[in-house]
């Protein structure tokens, strides 16, 4: 009877704790679908008495909302295939062959790779005005590949070197050359790897706010990062059900991969940060 | 045969130096250039909305170590960094402990706890402003209701409550890191250790800190590196939070930099700041960078 007792006693605890963390998130679901008055009822409602989704229709009707998301839809895709493309090709060099000046390239990498961005945005931002890139979404994609760039070579290298090389030989024994063993024998392997550096690029990409901050002061270009903060900035009073209807929406690409690709996300960052 | 085999070699390197030529090419032009860029405009006078500039030489680098703004954004970056981290830590030991257990719904569990990681800091933080609301905010309405205050509490316009408003929001968000590095490798303790401690009379915590601690250790180095490096540099969160203020006191030098360059108008002492940062940051990464070098990395 005791361990049993023990058990669910333990149970109630750990859940405690994993409901508290994610409460915030559950707060933002429950007020994006309270009408307006019961905002402001005291004692707070729970769960709320009347559901509507008025602020969802209001948003996506009367805002920029879809104007954002699709500027970030655009630019977080950009930047992944420019840089898993360019990082798969990279990494495959910096792990399979040899060539004066690797290590160094290997060091800068991972020096860049924890970079602040605050160094580079004065600089980038007098080169985009400079080429006259100010305010586009392509800016914002030159700027990403600052950041996404050296983490995602960083995770495929690490992907890269997991994999045996053996296969690699024997097929270039059998005759094959450098790029037909890369495309028939590495890159099936890899694509773990790649859909999982492709996933986190793209969540860091759509994340992202000092750079759109700074490069992009219109509306036409701006991300979801910036254009709902300035929601919150610019309006007479805060509709909190508004903002919390957009941070909800905001996050549905995340929900999505959370549902179906989470192990992707613990790969990547096994791969990554961690392991080193 | 020895001639072909190096000439076999010399096409292979080409063909490596071709791969990794577009990622040169693109480091240069948006990294490397601008990094340069950086330090040399940190010995200007840059005017933002006109972009004219003029040498000053060090002054830049005399007037920021003598002015205490410098020194107040230095301190509030130490007091964030450490704060923080030092919450994510044992927030993040903690958790992935109990989800090493054997719980109810352990993969809910899990994603439950990883998600805040993943959310934009935009969200975060209209999540948390939310929260922290003063007049129909859940917070300050539990907490009132508690018995802990009386009335309503200003959660970011005044100090301390701002700085350890920003600390707990900053643990909140980056903790999971720690939850999914630290979980990976207590998996891979194996069993056996904990049997040898219980035959020898060890009970849960001096288990704990005789069997798991020393094993995490090497993980435990890294993930502190790691993390006090990203504290350090945090810009979204503290600026979308607080702006730095109330007055500057959560100004930290990323929040300085930025109002340096785009709300003082000068570049080039913003660039200066920017550079010092840099150098401090260089310690911690130097460090990193070593370490993952002797571990068979680069």
């Amino acid at each position: 009877m005791m361990p049993t007792f023990k058990k669910i006693l333990f149970n109630l605890f750990a859940w405690s704790i994993v409901l508290a963390v994610a409460f915030p998130l559950f707060w933002m679901l429950v007020t994006s679908v309270k009408p307006g008055f019961e905002l402001f009822r005291r004692p707070p409602t729970i769960l709320p008495e009347t559901w509507t989704l008025e602020h969802y229709w209001k948003l996506l009707s009367e805002t920029n909302f879809l104007i954002y998301f699709r500027n970030s839809i655009i630019l977080s895709t950009a930047t992944t295939l420019v840089v898993v493309a360019v990082a798969t090709l990279g990494a495959f060099s910096l792990v399979r062959f040899k060539y004066r000046g690797r290590e160094s390239l290997a060091f800068l990498v991972l020096f860049t790779y924890l970079l602040p961005s605050v160094v580079l945005i004065i600089p980038l931002y007098l080169l985009m005005v400079g080429l006259g890139l100010s305010n586009t979404i392509f800016s914002l994609v030159i700027a990403y590949t600052t950041f996404a760039l050296p983490y995602a070579l960083w995770l495929l290298r690490s992907f890269m070197a997991g994999i045996p090389e053996d296969l690699e030989s024997a097929a270039l024994c059998d005759g094959a050359t450098r790029m037909g063993a890369f495309r028939d024998v590495i890159l099936p392997q890899l694509l773990p790897g790649i859909i999982s550096t492709a996933l986190f690029t793209f969540i860091l990409s759509w994340n992202e706010y000092l750079y759109a901050l700074v490069l992009v002061n219109s509306d036409a270009s701006r991300p979801l990062t910036t254009g709902v903060m300035n929601m919150l900035i610019s309006s007479f009073n805060i509709e909190w059900s508004l903002l919390m209807a957009a941070s909800v929406m905001m996050s549905v690409p995340l929900i999505i991969v959370f549902a179906f690709l989470q192990s992707y996300l613990t790969r990547g960052f096994g791969a990554g940060g961690v392991k080193g | 045969m020895s001639t072909q085999k190096t000439l076999l070699e010399r096409r292979y390197a080409t063909l490596g130096m071709a791969l990794i030529a577009p990622t040169v090419l693109i480091f240069c032009a948006v990294i490397v250039y601008p990094l340069f860029s950086a330090i040399y405009l940190s010995f200007y006078s840059v005017f933002t909305p006109t972009l004219e500039g003029e040498w000053v030489g060090l002054s830049n680098y005399s007037e920021l170590l003598q002015t205490g703004r410098f020194w107040n954004a230095l301190g509030n970056t130490l007091i964030w960094t450490i704060g923080s981290l030092f919450l994510q830590i044992i927030l993040g030991i903690g958790i992935a402990l109990v989800l090493h257990q054997n719980i109810w719904f352990r993969s809910l569990a899990r994603s439950l706890i990883l998600f805040p990681y993943f959310i934009s800091t935009v969200v975060a933080v209209l999540v948390w402003k939310w929260l922290f609301n003063d007049l129909y905010g859940i917070l300050n309405h539990l907490l009132m209701k508690v018995g802990i205050i009386e009335f309503p509490m200003d959660f970011l316009g005044t100090m301390p409550n701002a700085m350890i408003s920003v600390i707990l929001v900053g643990a909140w968000k980056y903790f999971p890191f720690v939850v999914i590095a630290v979980l990976a490798r207590l998996q891979s303790i194996p069993e056996s250790l904990y049997e040898a401690a219980k035959i020898d009379g060890a009970g849960p915590v001096a288990r704990f800190f005789d069997v798991t601690l020393p094993q995490l250790r090497d993980v435990l180095v890294v993930i502190i590196m790691l993390r006090a490096i990203w504290d350090f540099k945090e810009f979204d969160m503290i600026y979308l939070l607080t702006g730095g203020g109330p007055l500057d006191d959560t100004q930290t030098l990323p929040l300085l930099v930025y109002q340096e360059a785009f709300a003082l108008n000068d570049m080039g002492m913003a660039s200066a700041y920017a550079v010092v940062m840099m150098l401090i940051m260089l310690v911690f990464m130097l460090v990193y960078i070593r370490r993952t070098k002797d571990d068979g990395g680069v």
